[in-house]
C-alpha cells in the first residue's frame, strides 16, 4: 500500500454497494481518530443523514456540528452547497441571493450536468484543505460516500469537467480538486463489503474503476459482518443429522448448521475478494445486534482498531 | 407451483419491483417471471442492473436492450419444462433516450442537431431521475407494442425510491423550465453558436450566472434548449400517457425490502406514496429473513445441550457452550428481523411474503425456479 496509513492521510473515501454498512464503518473509523487526538469531519452525502445519530446526537444537517469530543458531521445538500459555492465564488451574498436563491438555483443544480456534484464535492475537498489561523481546520476528513455508481459519478466530476469545459472559474475549480483527488499522500478510498457473492463482484469492479478511471489511491479493503469460523466441518456435518431433534438439541443443531454453512461461504467470498483486490483486508465480525445505535459502532471500532 | 405473489401477478399484464438498493430486485424480477413462464404464457423480464448476472443466471451471455428469449434447452438443462417462454432484456437508457428523440424530432437535421449536443450527451447519466424516466418510458413502448403476458420490471437502484415516480415531472421540469427559457432567450434566438457570449450578455442574471460557470457552459445549454423547442409539448403529452398506464389495474407494484429497518423504512415511505398516488399494489417480498428457530420461552444454556450432545454421540462442554451462544446470537437477529416484517407486513396488503435467507446463493436457472415457487 504506498502512501501513509488509512487514518493518516486527510481524505478518506468510504464508498461499496448500498446496504454493506459504509455509514457505520464510516463512523467508527472517524470514532477512531478522534480518539487518537484528530479533528475528524464526517460528510455525508445521504438524502437521510446516519452518522451523526449513529453516534447518538441529533442530525447535523447543513452545519458542521460536533457530535463526539474533535468529532464532527455534516450532512452536504446540493442546495446549501451550491450556495456556499456561488457565494465564495461571486464574493458578493446579496447578488448570489439576487441571482440564485429561486427556482433558478434549483434548475441550474439540474441543468447543467454535474453541477450538483461538483458543488458538494467542492464543499467537502475545500474542507480538506482549509486553514484557520495558520492551522488546517481538520486532520481528517472522512467522507460517507455513496453507493457503487452514485459514488462513481461523483469522484468523476473533476475529471470529466476537464474534459469538456474550456477555460474559466469551473474548469479552475476542477483542476485543483482533481489534484487533490489523485494524489495519494492526501486522499485514498476505502471499499466496503459483506463476505457475499454480490457484494464482492461489486467490490472488484468498484477498484477496478478506482484504479483505472478515478485513478485515486485506494485504502483498505473492509470486509463487514464476517461470521466467525467456530465450527470444524465434522462438527458442522454432525449438525445436519441433529436438526430433526426435539428441542433444545434440534433447535440449537439448526443454528449452529445455519451458522457453519454462512461462515464456510463468506471465507470463500472474502478469499475471492483478496484474490481479486491487492489491498489489506480489514474485517469486521458479524455483530448479533438488533439495532444500529451506538454500541454497534463502538463494537466496530474496537475490531477495526487492532487492524490498522 | 407458485406462491400468492405469483397468483396475484396472474391478473397483471405488468409488475414493478421498487425497493432501496440491495434488497434483491433484480432476483426476485427473474424469479416472478420465470415463474409465470413455466406457468404458461410469454413472459419479459426488464433490468436496469449493469452487472452481467442476471444474463448469467438465465444461461445468456449478455444481455442487451433488444429482448432475448431464454433457450429451451437452457430451461431442460436445469431441469425444468417451459409451459410459456421468457424474454429478458436490459434497459439502455442512452439508446432509449436517442430513440424518444427521434420520435418527436421534427426532421433529421434537429434530431441530430441534438445527439451532438454536449449537455444531450451527458443528459441521460447526469440528470437526476433521467433512468428512472427512461425506464417507465420503455415499459410502456414494450407494453403498447408488444404481445407479452406479463411484463416484469426491474427498477433502478435509486438513491430515494421516491424518485422514481418523480422522475418524469422532474425531467420535464428541466426540459420545459419557463426561467431558463426567459434567460437564455437571446441566445436560444441566436441560432449560432458563435455568437454565444454577446447573445448571453443580455441580463445582468445571465452575466453572473456565466461568472459562476463559464459562459460556454451557458451556451451549451441555451443550444440544447433552443434544439428542443417544439418538442416539449410531444414529449410531455407521451410522459402524461406513460404515466397513467402505471395507475392502470393491469399493473402490480411489488414492494422488495430486506429485513433491515432502513429497507423496511424505504419500502413503507414508498408504499405511502403509492397508496396517495392510486396506484396498485400487488405485494411486498421481504427478501432474506432468518427465521426464528426457538419459540418463546428462555433459550437454553450450555448445560440443557451437554447431555442432548452425549447421547448422539457428539459432544463435549466447549461444543455446547459455542451451540448455545450460536443459538442465542440466531434468535437475536432473528427476532429483530420478525419485528422488522411484522412492521412491514401490517402496513401493507396484498400478497405478502417473506423469503427465508436460502442456504445458497440465488445464481442459476434452477435456483430461480426455487424461488419462483415461494413467491
Amino acid at each position: 500500500m504506498p502512501g501513509p496509513a488509512l487514518l493518516d492521510r486527510r481524505l478518506l473515501v468510504v464508498t461499496g454497494k448500498g446496504g454493506v454498512g459504509k455509514s457505520s464503518i464510516s463512523a467508527a473509523l472517524a470514532l477512531l481518530a478522534a480518539r487518537r487526538g484528530q479533528r475528524v469531519l464526517v460528510c455525508e452525502v445521504n438524502a437521510q443523514e446516519r452518522v451523526a445519530p449513529m453516534l447518538g446526537a441529533l442530525p447535523s444537517g447543513a452545519e458542521i456540528r460536533e457530535v463526539r469530543p474533535r468529532l464532527f458531521t455534516v450532512n452536504v445538500q446540493p442546495r446549501e452547497a451550491m450556495r456556499e459555492y456561488g457565494i465564495m465564488t461571486l464574493r458578493f451574498r446579496s447578488l448570489y441571493d439576487a441571482v440564485f436563491e429561486n427556482r433558478v438555483t434549483r434548475y441550474f443544480l439540474r441543468a447543467i450536468p454535474s453541477l450538483s456534484e461538483l458543488v458538494m464535492l467542492g464543499k467537502i475537498l475545500h474542507e480538506v484543505q482549509v486553514e484557520e489561523r495558520g492551522r488546517r481546520r481538520w486532520d481528517l476528513v472522512v467522507l460517507d460516500a455513496p453507493a457503487t455508481g452514485h459514488a462513481m459519478q461523483l469522484l468523476r466530476v473533476p475529471a470529466a469537467l476537464l474534459d469538456t469545459v474550456p477555460p474559466g472559474p469551473l474548469r479552475r475549480d476542477a483542476q485543483w480538486m482533481q489534484e487533490l483527488l489523485v494524489d495519494p499522500e492526501r486522499t485514498s478510498v476505502s471499499i466496503v463489503t459483506l463476505p457475499e457473492e454480490m457484494p464482492v463482484n461489486e467490490a472488484i469492479e468498484l477498484d477496478q474503476a478506482v484504479r483505472g478511471q478515478l485513478r485515486m489511491s485506494r485504502g483498505a479493503l473492509i470486509v463487514n459482518a464476517l461470521p466467525e469460523r467456530r465450527f470444524s466441518p465434522t462438527e458442522a456435518e454432525q449438525f445436519s443429522g441433529l436438526t430433526a431433534e426435539p428441542a433444545p438439541l434440534g433447535p440449537a443443531a439448526a443454528a449452529g448448521r445455519m451458522q457453519a454453512l454462512r461462515a464456510e461461504q463468506a471465507a470463500r467470498h472474502l478469499a475471492r475478494a483478496r484474490a481479486a483486490i491487492d489491498l489489506p483486508a480489514l474485517t469486521v465480525p458479524l455483530l448479533a445486534r438488533d439495532a444500529w445505535d451506538t454500541g454497534a459502532v463502538e463494537a466496530i471500532a474496537a475490531a477495526l482498531e487492532p487492524q490498522l | 407451483m407458485t406462491g400468492p405473489l405469483s397468483a396475484r401477478l396472474r391478473e397483471k399484464r405488468i409488475g414493478v419491483c421498487v425497493g432501496s438498493g440491495g434488497v434483491g430486485k433484480t432476483t426476485l424480477a427473474a424469479a416472478l417471471a420465470l415463474g409465470r413462464a413455466l406457468e404458461g404464457g410469454k413472459v419479459l423480464v426488464c433490468t436496469i442492473d449493469p452487472a452481467r448476472r442476471l444474463a448469467n443466471a438465465l444461461g445468456l451471455a449478455t444481455l442487451g436492450n433488444v429482448e432475448t428469449r431464454v433457450p429451451e434447452a437452457a430451461l431442460r438443462a436445469a431441469g425444468l419444462e417451459a409451459k410459456g417462454e421468457l424474454f429478458a432484456m436490459m434497459l439502455d437508457v442512452k439508446r432509449t433516450w436517442d430513440d424518444l428523440v427521434a420520435r418527436h424530432a421534427p426532421d433529421t437535421d434537429r434530431r441530430e442537431r441534438i445527439y451532438r449536443n454536449r449537455l444531450y450527451q451527458q443528459l441521460s447519466s447526469a440528470l437526476a431521475g433521467s433512468q428512472e424516466y427512461m425506464a417507465m418510458e420503455k415499459l410502456y413502448e414494450l407494453a403498447t407494442e408488444r404481445d407479452y403476458d406479463l411484463i416484469v420490471l426491474d427498477t433502478p437502484p435509486t438513491a430515494h425510491a421516491l424518485d422514481f415516480l418523480d422522475a418524469p415531472d422532474r425531467v420535464l421540469d428541466f426540459l420545459g423550465n419557463e426561467t431558463a427559457r426567459t434567460l437564455l432567450a437571446p441566445a436560444m434566438s441566436a441560432g449560432k453558436i458563435g455568437l454565444r457570449l454577446f447573445h448571453l450578455g443580455g441580463t445582468y442574471i445571465a452575466k453572473t450566472i456565466a461568472r459562476f460557470t463559464g459562459a460556454e457552459v451557458l451556451s451549451d445549454l441555451a443550444e440544447f434548449m433552443g434544439s428542443f423547442q417544439g418538442m416539449y409539448e410531444g414529449f410531455k403529452a407521451r410522459a402524461g400517457v406513460v404515466r397513467a398506464l402505471f395507475a392502470q389495474p393491469e399493473v402490480g407494484f411489488v414492494l422488495v425490502s430486506s429485513a433491515s429497518p432502513r429497507s423496511v423504512d424505504e419500502a413503507l415511505f414508498f408504499h405511502e406514496r403509492l397508496r396517495k398516488e392510486g396506484m396498485p399494489v400487488a405485494g411486498v417480498v421481504a427478501n432474506r429473513v432468518t427465521s426464528e428457530l426457538w419459540g418463546e420461552g428462555p433459550l437454553p444454556g450450555a448445560p440443557a445441550l451437554v447431555a442432548a450432545l452425549a447421547a448422539s454421540g457428539a459432544g463435549g462442554e466447549a461444543l455446547a457452550e459455542r451451540l448455545a451462544r450460536t443459538l442465542a446470537e440466531h434468535e437475536v437477529l432473528a427476532r429483530a428481523d420478525a419485528r422488522e416484517v411484522a412492521r412491514l407486513f401490517s402496513a401493507v396488503p396484498g400478497a405478502q411474503v417473506a423469503v427465508p435467507r436460502l442456504d445458497t446463493d440465488v445464481h442459476d436457472l434452477a435456483s430461480l425456479a426455487r424461488l419462483a415457487a415461494v413467491l
